[in-house]
């Protein structure tokens, strides 16, 4: 079952890695430098595997921006003084199901998704250039975007294939299938381009079916290698499993975008949850390598490091949430860290380098656990497993955050994550052998809040509410001192990342549920949301922002 | 429901392609897997109700001849013993009406021990049927059933939660066993019964109270609020909004009592409050 493909990367490939390490430090001058001498070479080529591992600071050419998953832009144009002067740029609707993808602008043109559609439109305009549609089976909860590599994009799809696109013309250039829909795989989310490879995750756990990750050639789109998310029979791990039957059907999807660390050649990515879902009875043990942050070596796929953030979960608690990497102190050391804010309400700091674990805490109320391992893992409170009678647990399955994308701000140091506290009822209905989902929870009652997180400490710096019910509201960070997310009744929101009070907001007329980006066109900055099937560019009054931030601080 | 309907709405998209795969393969058997690539139905919704599957008559042959001449090695409910687990079988997801599981049958698998069975095409094909309904039973299995059996549910002791009722939960201050909850255990199933209790989830009873500048005072029902602006009906009838800096607000929630309750119930708290609950019939 396993696949494993050695790969040889190309030669014109080799990389210096001084220039890394500054970028995940912070942007020198000397770095600007650099980046406006890539930014100019860009249109010849499309995007180049020097602008990925540099990303210009005016683009924004991955899903996160770039490889950190920081989701923090170094543009200030606008700022925290004008920032009351941001208007409406252009709007583009699609006339179709919310857009949850994180648009990437390259060369002035900007690629988003829905479910088995791909737009390009004037990132100065918001007109159509092109609009990709490919009719698919399979589940159409969402879409998170496209990769782009080259001249090329990558697309995943509801019937788990991925569509390779010329970014020029929106034309398929060739479909792979990842995995077989019929077993009830599907792919949401925006692979992640390393080198030449292509990573892609997997979606799926109605039925018991184990989940990967795949390395796919860019320019073939071959399979270089695949990770399984469960080890094989006799493997390190496989002793958390009861038997090789329930570990080759232990779940574990791969449907948030990764994170990547040039320097020491590292993928981080989260994994899913187990299968069957909420039922622990059917697979004791930790259930490696489900709920877990993984590092791999993005070349050969081989597993360096992994923490559970999640062992033997029973609560849907999935640990994909993005891994944050950011180079700090920590205990008065300076580390390279990687935070996650996971699912089962709990932040979680590592040392990037090794896996080993610095600090847990609760960035939202929850009741499932008080308690510790050594190794930082939360303990579960007695009495808060799924049962049949209902165990009454904060929070939902949905989780105190999920897949809305964090955010974490060097000048502040703090830690952004869209929080919910929910409270849910849990059933265990499954009699008999489980299969899929052995019952599931019945919501209560729910708000949700943007927390901002002390690295150092795990503590909550502030807590900006966002209004009842859930938020799949993403966050952004700028060094205009601004974070951009929305609250619950519609309202885009610009906070002060220190305090958290806001200093703009508008009514988007619906809620957002992507997560916001910046970049920088001729002068001028914008922030792109989406409000269900809008998404709206804002940037300051052309005449205020023509002449730079002086004319706006006049 | 019949037969087709109902798999129509339970395991989405194969099953849509079943009449055309039915009517073509007595024909050309050999164009099925292409046919059934080619359809291109909607979106499947996979995490169905449980409570909207209903055996065919054809799943219950099924299940019977299934009993009669698999379970020994497959188990009643097809999730495996000595022989395989059915429910996750691929060969049984990608099976169209038995064109996969039928050879299975018919041939065996000698390599793997299990004998030919001399089954007929009827018998096959609702065997089939019975694997396909316990795989949509499967996917349907991520909610919990409406109709969910009050004797799961009903694991605490009633007159605890009657003494809890009265005393520290406090329940009785805004809530009456023959006032507002008199037969309330006839009112809902179990499970909502559940769920109510412990939050009335779909019910906003938030009024509001909004002092203008003036002095004025108005109050009714909360329309809106969010952090700049708060909106109510007013006793005349009209919506009346305002910015939140520029009035007084003061909102009344009854159901902050509940929210409160959340934070300090323990899983003995609830089963007991539920059993008390079941007896206001």
């Amino acid at each position: 079952m396993r696949m494993m493909i050695t790969h040889l990367r190309g030669a014109s490939l080799g990389l210096g890695s001084g220039l890394l390490l500054n970028r995940l430090a912070g942007y020198s001058a000397v770095m600007a430098c650099c980046l406006l001498l890539a930014a100019a070479a860009l249109p010849a080529q499309g995007l180049t595997d020097q602008a990925l591992l540099d990303p210009p600071t005016t683009t924004w050419p991955t899903y996160n921006g770039d490889y950190s998953g920081r989701r923090y832009s170094t543009l200030d144009q606008i700022d925290s003084s004008n920032v009351h002067s941001l208007s409406l740029a252009w709007l583009f609707a699609t006339g179709t199901q919310a857009i949850k993808s994180t648009p990437l602008e390259v060369n002035g043109i900007l690629y988003f998704t829905v479910p088995d559609n791909v737009w390009a439109i004037d990132a100065r305009t918001g007109r159509e250039i092109w609009h990709y549609y490919r009719q698919s089976e399979g589940d159409h909860i969402g879409n998170r975007g496209v990769a782009m590599w080259h001249d090329r994009l990558y697309f995943t799809t509801p019937d788990a294939q991925l569509v390779c696109l010329n970014a020029k013309d929106g034309k398929a250039m060739w479909i792979v299938k990842l995995a077989d829909a019929g077993l009830k795989y599907f792919a949401t989310m925006s692979p992640l381009v390393v080198h030449d490879h292509v990573i892609v995750g997997v979606s799926g756990d109605v039925t018991d079916i184990p989940g990967f990750l795949d390395s796919i050639d860019p320019m073939t789109g071959k399979l270089q290698w695949r990770w399984w998310v469960e080890p094989l029979a006799g493997e390190k791990g496989s002793d958390t499993w009861p038997n090789v039957e329930a570990m080759r059907h232990g779940g574990g999807m791969t449907w948030i975008t990764g994170t990547y660390d040039p320097e020491l050649n590292l993928l981080y990515w989260g994994t899913g949850n187990p299968n069957p879902v909420l039922v622990g009875s059917a697979r004791e043990g930790a259930n490696l390598y489900t709920c877990s942050i993984v590092a791999l070596n993005p070349d050969t796929g081989k597993m360096a490091w992994y923490y559970q953030a999640s062992p033997h979960d029973v609560h849907d608690w999935d640990a994909v949430e993005t891994p944050v990497l950011f180079d700090g102190e920590f205990n008065g050391k300076p580390m390279h860290l990687l935070g996650q804010a996971a699912r089962n309400s709990f932040f979680f700091l590592l040392d990037r380098t090794n896996g080993k674990h610095l600090l847990t805490a609760p960035f939202i109320d929850q009741t499932w656990s008080s308690s510790y391992d050594a190794d930082g893992h939360p303990i579960p409170k007695p009495h808060v497993a799924p049962s049949p009678d209902g165990a009454l647990v904060e929070p939902a399955t949905g989780g105190g955050t999920n897949w809305m994308a964090p955010s974490y701000d060097p000048q502040t140091g703090l830690f952004y994550v869209t929080a919910t506290r929910t409270f849910s009822i849990y059933y265990l209905t499954a009699r008999g052998k489980a299969e899929g989902w052995g019952g599931r929870d019945r919501g209560l009652w729910e708000d949700t809040s943007t927390r901002a997180i002390d690295y150092k400490t795990g503590k909550i710096a502030w807590t900006h509410e966002l209004g009842r019910g859930g938020s799949s509201a993403g966050n952004l960070s700028t060094a205009g001192h601004l974070l951009f997310t929305a609250d619950n009744a519609g309202n885009l929101l610009a906070l002060d990342p220190a305090t958290g009070k806001t200093l703009w907001h508008v009514n988007a007329g619906g809620r957002m549920e992507n997560s916001p980006m910046t970049f920088m066109l001729d002068g001028r900055q914008y922030v792109v949301v989406a409000a269900q099937d809008r998404l709206m560019a804002f940037a300051l009054p052309e005449q205020a922002s023509a002449s730079g931030m002086q004319s706006a601080e006049r | 429901m019949n037969l087709k309907k109902n798999r129509a709405s339970t395991a989405g998209a194969v099953w849509k392609a079943l009449p055309f795969v039915l009517a073509f393969g007595m024909i050309a058997p050999a164009a099925l897997p292409a046919l059934s690539q080619e359809q291109h139905a909607p979106a499947a919704r996979h995490r169905r109700r449980r409570a909207e599957l209903k055996p065919t008559p054809a799943v219950e042959s099924g299940q019977k001849t299934f009993s009669a001449n698999c379970a020994f090695c497959h188990g009643e409910d097809a999730t495996g013993g000595r022989g395989p687990d059915l429910v996750r079988s691929p060969l049984v997801s990608h099976d169209k009406a038995g064109d996969q599981i039928g050879p299975v049958i018919r041939n065996g698998r000698p390599s793997k021990g299990m004998p030919p069975l001399h089954l007929s095409d009827a018998q096959i094909k609702d065997i089939a049927e019975f694997l396909h309904y316990r795989q949509a039973e499967s996917l349907a299995s991520a909610s919990v059933p409406s109709d969910y059996a009050l004797k799961w549910m009903l694991t605490g002791n009633a007159a605890a939660g009657k003494e809890f009722f009265n005393g520290v939960g406090k329940c009785k201050d805004c809530h009456s066993p023959t006032g507002d909850l008199a037969h309330v255990a006839t009112k809902y199933s179990p499970l909502e019964l559940e769920s109510q209790m412990l939050y009335p989830r779909r019910e906003d009873r938030r009024t509001v109270t909004v002092t203008l500048p003036s002095g004025e005072t108005l109050k009714g029902p909360l329309d809106h609020l969010d952090e700049f602006t708060v909106a109510l009906h007013d006793s005349a009838g009209w919506y009346r909004s305002f910015q939140l800096d520029q009035v007084k607000v003061s909102v009344d929630d009854p159901l902050v009592a509940h929210r409160q309750l959340l934070d300090t119930l323990t899983q003995a708290d609830v089963h007991n409050l539920f059993a008390y609950m079941e007896t206001l019939k």
